[in-house]
């Protein structure tokens, strides 16, 4: 019996090893007693990077007729303003910033998972990959979208921003509620099981088939990298303007 | 997938000394085996048994090789990550601000108000383009009314001057004509007295030669 647990043990294990899945592996760094996920933190350093630089290039000297990489960020930004607009109104002005850069970061961040080759750089432990890859990061962005709102609401109505917890009944009240802790939850959790299951399908099928099939996947994968970016942004805009809109 | 979620959030094994110490950060190397060896170990009275549990673990639950992978995966752990997250994406969006949406966007909403400003400029300057045409082609009007009235009045100066020269001549041509006339007779009347006064004589003689002087 125990060599055939063993030989089925192995044999699954060897499988394993080559579809070479790590789900939930990190690659841990102390920062005062406290644990990090380090692959996060350096993937995001290069996200950051690549969004910083490509900015400074591109808005250093602006042409009154754009350039080919001006015209793209030209074109980004009023992206991100059409974005910020039809969700929040004409206040949408000072939140520009806060919709950009979360469009662009996860953006650029599940790109980057699908397209910068990661695994060439060896960790001892886990393995680089997208930083929403992790509940973390799109729990951390959540969160401040969650601020962001009630920041939002707050300084537009003052206290009576909480009024629209007993709108339009007072029964509904719970609900009101609930709905501040179900809007992050979501919002996290829908970019990171995309983002993981994206990833985790390309590897098991280059596991399997390492030509040519699993590119359809790839391509579909980017499609929906892109479509969450924009969800979350989008999303993130919409509970914004939510919360400064009157109640009539 | 979701076996695997599931499984990451318990353990599936029990848990062996080892193992429950087992950190994520341990390498995989340590531990291959240990699983294995103690779950045999508890049914190997009889075959059939044994087999029943081979393949309750399996299929049913994640394999203990599997098990033993997810049992120090950490899909949903919390940590410093979070707030070191926060901090990142509140620089870049500090960052991005300052070095992309405001200097872009400022200098693409000027761009906009200045192309506007241009634009309705134009606009204005067509009306004015229109009025200055309708002025220059008054102006035309007027210069080439005023041009034909001149080279009428010219023509007309000229044309009676002419006349008046004509007529002048004529009547002078006519003058000088009368009088030539007039001194042609006189000179025929003198010629014809002068004839007549030699024609006397000449008869005389004649009559003299032809005549026999008697």
């Amino acid at each position: 019996m125990n060599v055939l647990l063993c030989s089925i043990n192995t044999l699954l294990k060897g499988l394993y090893d080559i579809s070479g899945v790590e789900v939930g592996q990190h690659f841990y760094w102390q920062i005062g007693g406290f644990q990090v996920h380090a692959q996060v933190l350096i993937t995001s350093w290069v996200v950051i990077a690549i969004l910083l630089g490509s900015a400074i290039i591109a808005v250093r000297n602006p042409q009154t007729i754009p350039t080919d990489i001006q015209n793209f960020f030209e074109y980004v930004l009023e992206f991100i303003r059409d974005v910020s607009k039809t969700q929040i109104g004409e206040e949408y002005g000072p939140w520009v910033s806060f919709i950009g850069t979360l469009f662009l970061f996860i953006f650029v961040s599940n790109w980057s998972g699908a397209l910068l080759p990661w695994k060439i750089i060896q960790l001892p432990h886990g393995e680089l990959a997208a930083p929403t890859n992790d509940i973390n990061t799109t729990v951390a962005l959540a969160l401040l979208t969650s601020l962001a709102y009630f920041y939002a609401g707050l300084t537009k109505k003052g206290l009576g921003y909480f009024g629209k917890y007993i709108q339009p009944t007072p029964i509904l009240l719970p609900i009101n509620i609930l709905e501040d802790f179900t809007k992050p939850l979501s919002l996290s959790f829908r970019l990171f099981g995309n983002i993981l299951a994206d990833e985790l399908v390309v590897v098991v099928l280059v596991s399997l088939v390492p030509l040519v099939v699993p590119i359809p996947v790839m391509l579909l994968g980017l499609f929906t990298s892109g479509i969450q970016a924009l969800i979350f942004a989008t999303l993130a805009a919409a509970y914004i303007g939510e919360s400064m809109e009157g109640h009539h | 997938m979701a076996n695997m979620i599931m499984a990451s959030s318990k353990t599936l094994v029990p848990p062996t000394p080892s193992l429950s110490t087992a950190k994520p950060k341990l390498p995989i190397s340590q531990i291959p085996a240990l699983p294995k060896i103690t779950l045999p170990t508890l049914s190997s009275s009889t075959l059939i048994k044994s087999l029943s549990l081979v393949a309750a673990t399996s299929l049913a639950v994640a394999p203990p090789s599997f098990a033993e992978e997810i049992e120090k995966a950490a899909l949903f752990e919390f940590n410093l990550t979070l707030p070191l997250i926060m901090a990142e994406f509140l620089f870049l969006q500090f960052a991005l601000d300052k070095l992309y949406f405001t200097p872009l966007g400022n200098f693409m909403d000027e761009r906009d108000a200045a192309i506007r400003e241009r634009l309705s400029s134009v606009k204005d300057t067509s009306g004015e383009v229109k009025q200055l045409e309708e002025q220059a082609a008054a102006v035309l009007k007027a210069a080439r009314a005023e041009i034909s009235s001149a080279l009428n009045k010219m023509k007309k100066e000229t044309q009676a001057e002419l006349e008046q020269k004509l007529a002048e001549g004529r009547k002078k041509v006519e003058v000088e004509l009368e009088e030539a006339l007039a001194s042609l007779e006189v000179q025929k009347e003198e010629t014809i007295k002068a004839l007549d006064s030699q024609i006397v004589a000449l008869s005389q003689d004649i009559v003299k030669k032809v005549l026999p002087i008697s």
